[in-house]
């Protein structure tokens, strides 16, 4: 069929290069909690990956995803991670919900460390934090029904079902009679809204969106950023948000973080990096965003 | 000198584009903007006589009075890659990995008659033109050690190697990043010699065109100059893609246009938008004629 | 199920159909006793209430076709079987620690017994626990162990790639859960695919050591033992090979064909075309 809208590939880790075993046990100890209003805290984030040898007497060359990466996220926070692919944004990401783990540093949730624990010690945080990922295409299974991809996150907590489903739908603005269809039924727009019905199945405090609407249409982005940002409001969520793209970044949320080669290369309210950016990428990213009011 | 007339494209019995008309001058940058579904690639792939098994096209286009619909794939090869060549999205796989890029610059040409020697010599001097840094060394490469910007590069200068006379480019940037993008469309814009240029970012098609043509659900609703039509859109869905695209500030609500795309064949009869229009009345089951000169619509209550 | 049937799909449910249905019946019926000797029908040709005639022994060549397509089946689904339940999880958890020693381990053993031959395995066991239906079967099911673990490691890479898997993990799945809900899900069409192709391959095989003597025993009717005694008698009686040859042709032909209608109608990509056109 024809194109779909577009998909800026994400850096996704997929392409990344064959890993090194990551060491046992992260040495950094995080600073002590002071701010009291943090949920996420990142302290000297390191993730190094290591490029299958080509050669048998050197190792293969070590790849730096991301470098010494801190931030803070508050509860009740929008905050938005803005980079190209290869910023390491995604693998932040990855970190930042325990699907991967760190070579050095601190990932603390809540109050409590996340690096290094098994899967099994991760409950609190998937409990607690949930993804939507950026291809509603591909981030749900197409062999399984909407009532089953939406029920998962409990059914995998060992939480109650029940109703919660045909609420869950409703609340995402989609009918009760979509539960027993597939998802290649629904339009990218559509699952989209099934892949936040999911993730907001477990009632979590945090929602992580990783480009939630790069892949779709722009007459059906309005809806899904209103979507998100009404259900963040309605349930008091925690966001982290995702995105290529700055103007996307700057509707959505109040803080942000610009990301470049493995490292935070400016932070700060999203108003103030967009009004006055301090550092060069910054700046070569707002400039190479073609905008109609510019254009016009 | 490109010319577009009624051009219909059906998949078994569902219609895919309908009448669809344009024409391009040369030298002229023209998009074709539309969502998915809209039957903007179809458009394009059937110009190309690329469309994929079990599509066809009827209807009549011509560059300079060569036909490009309803000619034997003979006819066509020869257009191919000489006369009109085209940009694909996908620059990662668009390029054969096992054969170094010069080499597969210069095939384009060979295949057209260009004696070997001559096509990698002018292969190099391609690739410098579509500024790439030392050309001599990109074209011994082979295509995964270069950036996807640098393929995106490598596959436009494949595309004009044989200097066509129309270069059509489908979501040429979508997967690169804003800032390769950026160089990306100023190269584009310089070096083509007549465009069509395929998107569905308002911005980009603005950046890059001159006259925008655009498509909803297999069809043409609007088409003119691309400031007029930007500025003072006529059709209700241009106008509502418009105000799509618009981010407003933090905490305000974003328009929308309601419901979603269609399935191909899910388009309602009369005007294709007019089950997510807000202006939609009896009138709309009939089809609207798309008219006007210069700047055209096919809208029964247009905005303005 | 929303593919449509192709015509290698129908051809092939076709020519398994013919063939189940011949040994589904020959338990309630068959036209003589297949085991019947009997010398006054020695060779008896065509005809005269023996359809496709008797061989030298006057044993109805029919009867005998009817009731080897029962041992054919059952020695298609127990090796198949067994290649399957050892092979696919061992190709899963090789597929989803890509990485661990583990799945070098079951790799490298993989590699081990898929470079023995499986014929060569059947005549040493047959020559071990005595040759029979059962220690064929097992042969042919543990040489076929690795052709399946790889099809399925293979197909479980690519799932643990997607990002509903990842999505998985994220909703808090676990490894027993994601191989069971989503991997083997995914991965079904391909395992299907490789147990008809494997099918036919068994039924070859077993076909092939009736033939050497390494297979069914005598008296119990088998393909391959029907074209072994038919051998002397190849140039004055040429049909006697040529019905239990037809017979093994039509079985691998349409396990073939079945396998390669499967594969395109289970394939949610191809199906996925179809529903946009």
């Amino acid at each position: 069929m024809p194109s779909r809208a577009g998909t800026p590939p994400a850096d996704s880790p997929r392409d990344e290069p064959s890993e090194t075993p990551p060491s046992e046990t992260p040495v950094i100890e995080a600073p002590a909690l002071i701010d009291a209003a943090a949920l996420i805290e990142v302290a000297g984030l390191n993730r190094v990956y290591r490029r299958p040898r080509t050669s048998l007497t050197r190792p293969g060359e070590a790849v730096h995803a991301l470098r010494d990466v801190s931030l803070t996220v508050r509860r009740g926070e929008r905050f938005g991670i803005v980079g190209e692919s290869g910023s390491g944004k995604s693998t932040l990401l990855r970190l930042l919900c325990g699907l991967d783990r760190p070579t050095s540093g601190s990932v603390r949730f809540d109050g409590r460390e996340i690096t290094g624990l098994p899967e099994r010690g991760l409950r609190f945080l998937r409990e607690n934090l949930q993804i939507v990922f950026q291809d509603p295409m591909s981030s749900l299974d197409p062999r399984m029904r909407v009532r089953d991809l939406v029920a998962e996150p409990l059914v995998a907590l060992g939480l109650p079902v029940g109703g919660r489903v045909a609420e869950l739908l409703e609340e995402v603005g989609l009918p009760a009679s979509a539960a027993d269809r597939y998802p290649h039924q629904f339009s990218g727009g559509q699952r989209q809204r099934i892949a936040i019905a999911r993730a907001l199945a477990p009632k979590p405090k945090v929602l992580v969106a990783d480009e939630p609407v790069s892949a779709l249409d722009v007459s059906v982005r309005g809806q899904i950023l209103n979507l998100l940002a009404d259900l963040v409001d309605e349930l008091g969520l925690t966001l982290v948000f995702v995105s290529h793209d700055l103007a996307v970044v700057r509707h959505v949320c109040e803080t942000v973080a610009v990301m470049s080669g493995g490292e935070i290369v400016e932070t700060g309210p999203v108003d103030d990096v967009w009004a006055r950016p301090a550092h060069p990428y910054t700046r070569a990213l707002l400039e190479a965003v073609p905008t109609l009011e510019g254009l016009l | 000198m490109l010319s577009v007339d009624g051009l219909d494209v059906h998949a078994g019995p569902v219609r895919l584009v309908r009448d669809v008309s344009f024409g391009i001058g040369p030298g002229e940058r023209v998009g074709l903007i539309g969502e998915s579904g809209s039957g903007k690639s179809l458009t394009a792939l059937s110009l190309m006589g690329l469309l994929p098994e079990g599509v066809t096209a009827s209807g009549r286009a011509t560059l300079d009075g060569d036909d490009l619909v309803g000619v034997p794939e003979r006819r066509l090869k020869r257009l191919r890659g000489r006369e009109v060549s085209m940009v694909f999205q996908e620059p990662m796989t668009a390029l054969n990995p096992l054969m170094r890029v010069g080499a597969q610059v210069a095939e384009v040409m060979t295949l057209h008659g260009r004696p070997r020697a001559e096509a990698r010599e002018r292969a190099v001097h391609l690739l410098g033109r579509v500024r790439l840094p030392r050309p001599e060394q990109i074209a011994r490469a082979y295509p995964h050690q270069l950036s996807g910007g640098q393929r995106q590069r490598v596959m436009l200068a494949i595309a004009l190697a044989n200097e066509p006379r129309l270069l059509i480019c489908d979501e040429p940037t979508t997967a690169l990043d804003v800032t390769v993008q950026k160089q990306m469309l100023e190269l584009i814009a310089e070096v083509a010699p007549a465009l069509l240029f395929i998107t569905h970012d308002l911005a980009v098609v603005a950046s890059v065109c001159e006259r925008v043509v655009v498509m909803y659900g297999g069809r043409v609703v609007e088409s003119g100059p691309i400031r007029e039509v930007f500025t003072n859109p006529r059709h209700r869905y241009t106008e509502g893609l418009l105000a799509a695209s618009r981010l407003t500030p933090r905490g305000t609500r974003l328009p929308t246009i309601k419901g979603s795309v269609p399935a191909a064949g899910g388009f309602p009869d009369g005007c294709v938008f007019r089950n997510r229009c807000p202006h939609a009345t009896e009138a709309c089951e009939q089809e609207p004629a798309l008219t006007g000169d210069g700047h055209a619509f096919a809208c029964w209550h247009p905005a303005g | 199920m929303t593919g449509r049937m192709n015509a290698s799909l129908l051809t092939g449910g076709a020519l398994v159909g013919v063939v189940v249905l011949a040994a589904l019946a020959s338990f309630v019926w068959t036209p003589h006793d297949p085991t019947l000797v009997d010398a006054a029908r020695k060779l008896h040709e065509p005809g005269g209430g023996y359809l496709l005639g008797a061989d030298k022994f006057g044993r109805d060549t029919f009867s005998q076709l009817m009731v080897g397509a029962r041992t054919t089946l059952y020695v298609g689904v127990v090796a198949v079987g067994i290649a399957a339940l050892l092979g696919t999880p061992l190709g899963v958890i090789a597929g989803m620690t890509p990485r661990g020693w583990l799945s070098e381990l079951i790799m490298r053993v993989n590699d081990l017994v898929f470079a023995f031959p499986a014929l060569l395995l059947a005549v040493m066991l047959g020559a071990v626990y005595g040759a029979d239906t059962l220690t064929a079967m097992i042969a042919i099911g543990v040489s076929t162990v690795p052709a399946f673990a790889r099809v399925a490691r293979a197909a479980t890479l690519q799932v643990m790639v997607t990002d509903y898997v990842l999505a998985a993990r994220a909703a808090g799945r676990g490894p027993g859960a994601i191989a069971t809900r989503h991997v083997l899900p995914n991965i079904g069409s391909v395992l299907i695919v490789q147990a008809s192709v494997s099918f036919a391959i068994a039924i070859l095989a077993e076909a092939a050591l009736s033939f050497l003597g390494f297979g069914t025993r005598p008296p119990t009717p088998s393909w391959g033992r029907m074209l072994q005694e038919s051998q002397e008698l190849l140039f004055s009686t040429p049909r006697l090979a040529l019905w239990p040859g037809l017979a093994i042709a039509v079985a691998v032909l349409g396990f073939n064909l079945l396998g390669d209608g499967l594969r395109d109608f289970l394939d949610p990509k191809l199906r996925r075309i179809r529903a946009e056109r």
